[in-house]
């Protein structure tokens, strides 16, 4: 009963929360705060919505807005597989070589510290502009914080799992799925939280560096909406960025963390 | 004559920490029979989980360990081990799992053969029923009901218990002796045992061994009380008397 209460307060907080802030903009908006030309730098909550519809109907320069998203969504799940798979081999690795876990953890410290943005020169005089340059960039977001999560979840595994384990007769890559890699779940949930946000960021910001014709993201289509002053539909843009954020977050985020450390209650 | 089921011969262990080389087991020479409940006691420090240990396969020592003739340094499920502690249960599955897990890696694929197995477990730990839980839903001791069940589930050559009931209350262990008695008498299984506790050693074991500083044996002996044990039986004041000046004498040098 209180725990049906207390979702029901904080669903109700939340809602009163936005209704006030769509006020607060609302009101704003209609107050030409920017001069005669208030409307188009600072649009209402009506223009905005207009927008976010016409964004998927008509799209801009005759490509739809879910081409956009689409490409964008592709980049970043090819991104994010090669990531989250080249960690937990990396890491896997760490746990068998102690030479290659030395190597490895200093490479990961090394690399985390560097944003992907910062690299984006270096790989375009390297590799030219294509799409494959926007994955590496993603694989760069993803795979340095899942694989400081997975190596620090994997050195934080008890002693007593991992005896409880050779005593039954697991060794090496049986021993490695069978009890670290669940022993490490929360680790390597927080882990894929950091990776992927870092990603979808990453992913943006070199959409909006450099777009590829050939494969437009939604990056590319807000530096478009903005140097033709559609501002309305750079707004409904962001907003499409975070509902993809949320549906990410509350869609798969969230249920895995739920059939995992959550129903093994290693986790509140 | 009966059967050698574990010898440990010229046992040498050395724990080497940072800097610091801790003898913990200076010369042991120990033969245990099948069938044979031993229980070990010991202060702290002695030595007796150092032993278990290192017939568990879990530590590198000097000397050697034969179980059934033939010599064994890594782990196996030939020897199981249950720990003291409640969390050695993996949290990621369910009781039932827990159970089944070891048995399915021993090659056993059949679904309703493990149900099967899985569920004598549990039954002969009292725990029928208890499948679908999640060991974060069990109390401590059922927790380690479980980590018997699983076991005997396995059916080992010797089951290696290091005070696997220290952290339970008194009520709560007094039962599970009693139950891990009767398993014990009705089960063809070898135990080796470690306590503090000189009343757990007299009722459950069928031989009794005191341990001292660098696993030097004090006493080793049967147990001369005929079972139900109780502080009533005839002899167990005197058994109480003699364990326990061995225990604490050699401590207050």
């Amino acid at each position: 009963m209180k725990k049906s209460n207390d979702f029901v307060y904080s669903i109700i907080v939340r809602v009163v929360f936005i209704i006030v802030a769509l006020v607060i903009w609302e009101v704003a908006a209609r107050q030409n705060l920017f001069g005669e030309n208030s409307e188009v730098i600072f649009p209402t909550l009506g223009s905005i919505g207009k927008a976010f519809i016409s964004n998927f109907t008509e799209g801009y320069a005759g490509i739809s807005f879910w081409v956009y998203i689409s490409n964008s969504l592709r980049l970043l799940v090819t991104g994010l597989a090669i990531g989250v798979f080249a960690s937990f081999i990396l890491s896997g690795l760490s746990m068998i070589s102690r030479g290659f876990y030395h190597i490895f953890n200093l490479v990961v410290s090394i690399f985390d510290l560097l944003p992907g943005v910062a690299l984006l020169p270096v790989i375009i005089i390297m590799f030219g502009i294509k799409e494959e340059v926007i994955i590496l960039l993603v694989v760069h977001a993803v795979i340095w914080p899942m694989s400081r999560n997975v190596l620090d979840g994997f050195m934080a595994v008890p002693k007593i799992y991992v005896e409880a384990g050779t005593n039954i007769g697991l060794k090496g890559l049986s021993l490695l799925t069978g009890v670290y890699l669940p022993a490490a779940m929360s680790y390597i949930i927080s882990g894929l939280k950091v990776g992927w946000a870092r990603a979808w960021r990453g992913l943006l910001s070199a959409e909006m560096i450099f777009g590829i014709a050939t494969c437009p993201g939604i990056g590319m289509y807000i530096n478009q909406m903005r140097t033709n002053m559609n501002n309305a539909e750079m707004y409904a843009t962001l907003i499409v960025i975070i509902i993809i954020g949320l549906v990410v977050q509350y869609g798969i985020l969230t249920p895995i963390e739920n059939c995992t450390v959550k129903k093994w209650g290693m986790s509140k | 004559m009966m059967e050698k089921i574990l010898e440990v011969k010229d046992l040498r262990m050395v724990y080497n920490n940072t800097s610091e080389e801790k003898l913990v087991i200076e010369k042991m020479n120990l033969d245990v029979e099948k069938n044979e409940f031993l229980c070990i006691l010991g202060a702290s420090g002695c030595g007796k989980t150092t032993l278990l240990r290192c017939i568990a396969g879990f530590e590198k020592y000097e000397g050697e360990i034969l179980v059934n003739g033939k010599k064994c340094a890594t782990p196996g499920t030939d020897r199981i081990m249950v720990f003291q502690d409640f969390n050695q249960l993996f949290p990621w599955k369910t009781v039932e799992k827990n159970i089944q897990y070891p048995l399915k890696k021993q090659g056993i694929k059949d679904k309703a053969e493990l149900k099967r197995l899985s569920d004598e477990a549990l039954k002969k730990v009292k725990l029928k029923g208890y499948g679908h839980y999640y060991p974060y839903q069990l109390s401590g001791g059922m927790k380690q009901r479980v980590a018997i069940a699983k076991a005997l589930a396995l059916k080992p050559e010797i089951i290696l218990m290091d005070e696997p009931f220290a952290a339970l209350d008194a009520m709560t262990r007094n039962k599970l002796q009693d139950e891990l008695l009767t398993i014990s008498e009705e089960e063809n299984c070898t135990i080796i045992f470690i306590t503090h506790n000189i009343q757990e050693a007299i009722v459950l074991g069928t031989r009794i061994m005191v341990l001292s500083q660098g696993g030097e044996i004090l006493i080793d002996e049967k147990n001369p009380i005929s079972r139900p044990v109780s502080p009533s039986s005839k002899g167990y004041g005197e058994l109480w008397n003699q364990l326990h000046e061995a225990l604490y004498k050699k401590n207050k040098k």
